[in-house]
């Protein structure tokens, strides 16, 4: 009697099933596909910025996710797992197409309003990857991204 | 194992099987898998109006999918009607850049990431002007969303109020369970009240605004304010709050496949923030059963297609018995996130008119 009043309270904390980690696969869509709207938008950018903050911002969005990528991509094939070229989902093309609406001052605005929020969700999706990913070489790979994601939010902070 | 410890054990086990539902809270991972969904209710929520329905429509071509089926990561990844609303705009061409008339820098105010707060300010603010302060929480049932996301709300009301408002950044579930965002909230207001001079604020003229869960935080914060006698501000703006835990409320039941918010997404969001059943009775949650006295005039605007909406109206009920000055208004043919989309939807624009015109009156007296 005693063992099934220990028990009862375990089967029903385990009722939920087992944590739904992005597969592998799953990961490196997310993030190519993450880091082609940054470099994207951060391109688009640069065609009109006149704010060398901006500008310097936006240089380096395009360095450290053309890094991102590449480093994501050699640990997929580590981890042999295929590793599409990117694309922009539907909600991506969406923000590049208000980027490109936008002049001058105003598209800086938005520019900046978008990589506070879209950097937000990467560092979620790195976290999570980096602390329960289930493919070693892109765990290890997202846990050297979510420092610079980290980094960048910081410089968001004060923009 | 103690005579205790099995007693307690025993009261769990029964306490879970008497709610009748899985009770079981996530662990604290973004990763977590969802609850199993409550058995489905037939009943079609109303049709909202064309404008409101045109945004809904907008964050399904986006790529919308049911976040009650998502872990909390994938959840932060969706649309929102934030999104919806600016694809709305941009085809009607409108500029959907943020309004340059107020501008915005982010401040720490605790030493966790989240913990911060962004400060908007009206751009033709005068040097040395005091303006009024205005602490404004988001919503996103403490699990999804951030300032980012209910940028519209607070942007309007520095415009509108001609005051500061500070956008407070909370710790979110489930990496963090309640009451860690009561927590936050609380800290933020004290921080407010430490700091708003050095940005030019007045906080003798002070109020508090959320929307969602944040709609909780706003009265749950005018509480803690009231039991540690910090300064009291003299309105709370609470737009669809939550703010009864009873699952069988009238709205609960008929906007219960209501879009974008549902009732299983209610239950979504308790499985993640709550860390047992008995969480969901604490009067910060329930505010309906909390001790309400003494608080300043509060107003609550619902949406008529919101499983929310009861919680709202109910609250106000319960105001009116602690003898606290309420007014309660329900708009028709919109839904929850309604509130901020005034561009786009006519609802808006007249509940954002009122619920700001309210706390314009409290700023003027």
């Amino acid at each position: 009697m005693t063992k099934l009043f220990i028990l009862a309270p375990f089967a029903l904390l385990a009722t939920p099933a087992a944590a739904q980690v992005m597969d592998p696969t799953e990961y490196v869509t997310t993030a190519g596909a993450s880091d082609l709207y940054e470099r994207t938008s951060s391109q688009v950018v640069l065609e009109t910025t006149t704010d060398p903050r901006v500008r310097s911002f936006a240089q380096m969005m395009i360095e450290h996710h053309t890094k991102s990528t590449a480093d994501v991509k050699a640990a997929a094939a580590k981890a042999r797992v295929p590793a599409p070229e990117p694309t922009l989902n539907p909600l991506q093309d969406e923000l590049v197409s208000e980027l490109r609406t936008e002049q001058g001052a105003a598209r800086d605005a938005a520019y900046i309003a978008q990589q506070k929020e879209s950097h937000q969700q990467a560092l979620n999706v790195q976290k999570a990857y980096a602390a329960e990913g289930t493919a070693p070489p892109l765990k290890a790979a997202a846990r050297k991204i979510v420092p610079v994601v980290q980094s960048h939010i910081t410089m968001l902070m004060k923009m | 194992m103690s005579k205790l410890g099995r007693r307690a054990t025993l009261l769990l086990a029964t306490a879970s099987l008497a709610s009748g539902v899985a009770v079981a809270q996530s662990a604290n991972s973004p990763n977590a898998a969802p609850p199993p969904p409550p058995p489905p209710v037939a009943s079609q929520p109303v049709q909202p109006a064309p404008d409101m329905q045109a945004v809904l429509t907008a964050v399904q071509s986006l790529g919308l999918k049911p976040i009650e089926q998502l872990s909390p990561l994938r959840a932060r990844l969706q649309p929102t009607a934030a999104d919806g609303a600016r694809t709305v705009m941009r085809n009607k061409g409108m500029s959907t850049a943020p309004d340059p008339d107020v501008t915005t820098r982010d401040l720490p105010y605790g030493s966790d990431p989240m913990q911060f707060a962004r400060i908007y300010k009206p751009t033709a603010a005068q040097a040395g002007a005091k303006l009024p302060v205005v602490v404004y929480y988001h919503g996103g049932g403490w699990v999804i969303a951030d300032v980012n996301v209910y940028d519209a709300t607070p942007r309007l009301m520095a415009k509108q109020l001609n005051a500061i408002v500070v956008s407070v950044e909370y710790r979110h579930a489930p990496e963090f369970k309640f009451p860690a965002q009561h927590e936050d909230a609380a800290t933020a207001y004290r921080w407010t009240l430490a700091n708003a001079a050095s940005w030019g604020g007045d906080t003798r003229k002070l109020a508090l605004a959320g929307e969602s869960a944040g709609g909780n935080l706003a009265v749950a914060t005018a509480i803690y304010a009231r039991d540690n006698k910090l300064a009291q501000p003299l309105a709370i703006l609470s737009v669809y709050p939550i703010a009864n835990s009873d699952m069988n409320l009238p709205s609960k039941q008929d906007s219960f496949n209501a879009k974008p918010l549902n009732t299983p997404m209610l239950k979504w969001f308790g499985h993640y923030y709550s860390k047992s059943p008995a969480d969901m009775q604490d009067p910060r949650l329930n505010l309906v059963r909390a001790n309400l006295r003494g608080l300043p005039p509060v107003t609550i605007v619902n949406a008529q297609i919101d499983p929310l909406r009861s919680d709202g109206e109910t609250l106000a009920a319960a105001l009116r018995s602690a003898g606290v000055s309420v007014e309660q208004r329900t708009f028709p043919g919109v839904t929850h996130e309604f509130f901020g989309l005034g561009k786009v939807v006519r609802g808006a624009y007249d509940a954002e008119n009122y619920a700001i015109g309210r706390v314009k009156t409290a700023f003027a007296r």
